[in-house]
């Protein structure tokens, strides 16, 4: 259909008919896809694949079953995407109930957060120039904390918590991709919240200066 | 505003709208009530990691590696043939009835003409044997017979046989009538007699009949007829006789063979 090389970096050269493409909503670039436009499926996979990456790395605390789980919801996408209703939510949404379910696979396959803190992860901090250093080093340190709490509730608060804290959904688009009602996810969220900020605290008492700091940073 | 209130209020918003809140009322009581006040740092706390832990991690997603893979394997996705498949799947027992429906709709037009053949063929053969059969059931007018005749007890003793019989037929009534038989023995059906033209002085042409046609079939029946009539003696006997019949049934001419059988 059109040449296509590698741009070197992380993306795959766009062609101009892909570039085209990037106004088309996700429905009609799935709808081009599956009729075996791959420039559509090319610009659907780009504009879906972090939110599903990072859904599935805040779920799992684990970038190998990040990528794994990308992979599989798009290989079901290109393989089941008939399946999908538009009428029924939005694509985003699905791609997000389909991922659940096979971090849910993964998780139960005895994965756990031993890669949270993977070499990769350690290379991009190391590369990033901070103006405070010890600043950096406690906001490291809370967001670790908080994920560390995120990863330690059970898998139905940590969902909701990943999509509308994290993933920023409205309550609707959440309750469409975990299919359930507004009210139980408000309900779940809040839960989850006292949970957290419960083992925040607990975690603030046994190293002092990390949470209170960053929390004093961010209220200035 | 009550604790009650405060608690409700806070609960329709959501982490980010709490982190941000700017509702003097929320923000008054938060000030004036300490377990609200704690609860509401807590929240705020809570927002403020959720915003350190989305920074850190906004910027992962799926390396090339996986974008390459997903590209082999939509590139391997057969999607032309996966479409008819979806329809089949969306009306199997429609998509094998019509196709046995197109099968059966041809095999029934076939024996539909088969049949058509069959009865066709049947029917022609029972007309082509009804026409003499027809004249076995006719019986012999009693009407412009000879004076001779008019009172005589008709009993016929050989009937016109089908058509394909009507050869052998013919050489008896070679046997039978002397002066004829020739005549007779020549024409192909052997009952089509043409009395018009018939020239044959042994004949008796009757009266007050229509006469035949060239066209129309008549049979010629050999039969017994009393000879009362012409002897005035009741123990005369009998005489064979050839009479002609037309397809009405109607004698149109006889004669007498020249034989006695009693």
């Amino acid at each position: 259909m059109s040449a296509r090389g590698n741009t070197g970096g992380n993306q795959i050269g766009f062609t101009t008919e892909a570039a085209l493409l990037t106004d088309l909503t996700d429905e009609q670039l799935l709808s081009r896809a599956l009729g075996g436009d791959e420039d559509a499926f090319t610009v659907l996979y780009r504009r879906r694949q972090g939110p599903v990456y990072r859904f599935a790395l805040h779920m799992s605390g684990s970038s190998h079953v990040a990528e794994e789980v990308t992979q599989d919801v798009f290989v079901f996408l290109i393989q089941r995407g008939r399946d999908f209703d538009p009428t029924r939510g939005a694509l985003g949404a699905y791609l997000f109930g389909v991922a659940r379910n096979y971090v849910r696979r993964a998780l139960e396959r005895n994965y756990t957060d031993a890669t949270l803190y993977s070499s990769a992860d350690d290379e991009a901090h190391a590369l990033v120039i901070e103006d405070d250093p010890a600043d950096g080093i406690a906001r490291r340190q809370t967001s670790t904390a908080l994920w560390k709490a995120v990863l330690s509730l059970p898998e139905h608060y940590r969902e909701v918590v990943v999509l509308c804290d994290l993933q920023e959904l409205t309550y609707a688009q959440a309750a469409e991709a975990l299919g359930c009602a507004i009210g139980t996810i408000r309900s779940r969220l809040h839960r989850a919240h006292d949970m957290l900020g419960k083992k925040l605290q607990h975690s603030a008492a046994v190293a002092p200066g990390g949470v209170s700091r960053v929390t004093a940073r961010c209220a200035s | 505003m009550t604790c009650r209130e405060f608690k409700h209020t806070a609960a329709s918003l959501t982490l980010w709208e709490l982190s941000r809140c700017g509702d003097e009322q929320i923000l008054k009581h938060a000030e004036e009530c300490p377990k609200c006040g704690a609860w509401l740092d807590r929240q705020q706390m809570l927002a403020a990691s959720m915003q350190a832990l989305q920074a850190q991690t906004a910027s992962r997603q799926a390396g090339p590696q996986v974008e390459r893979a997903l590209l082999r394997v939509f590139r391997q996705e057969p999607f032309e043939a996966t479409q008819p498949v979806a329809a089949y799947r969306s009306a199997p027992i429609a998509f094998r009835l019509s196709r046995f429906f197109e099968v059966g709709a041809y095999v029934a037009v076939a024996a539909a003409i088969v049949v058509a053949l069959f009865l066709g063929a049947r029917l022609l053969q029972e007309r082509s044997m009804k026409g003499p059969a027809q004249s076995q059931s006719i019986p012999v007018p009693a009407q412009p017979v000879p004076a001779a005749a008019a009172t005589a007890q008709v009993t016929p003793i050989e009937i016109a046989p089908p058509a394909h019989q009507q050869p052998a037929m013919s050489e008896k009534l070679q046997v039978a009538s002397r002066s004829a038989a020739a005549r007779q023995a020549a024409k192909p059906s052997g009952a089509d007699v043409d009395v018009a033209q018939t020239d044959d002085p042994d004949y008796v042409a009757l009266m007050f009949c229509d006469p035949l046609s060239c066209s129309t079939d008549a049979q010629v029946i050999r039969m017994e007829l009393p000879v009362t009539g012409a002897t005035a003696d009741r123990d005369a006997g009998t005489q064979l006789a050839d009479v002609i019949v037309g397809y009405d049934g109607v004698v149109r001419a006889m004669r007498i063979v020249n034989s006695n059988v009693n």
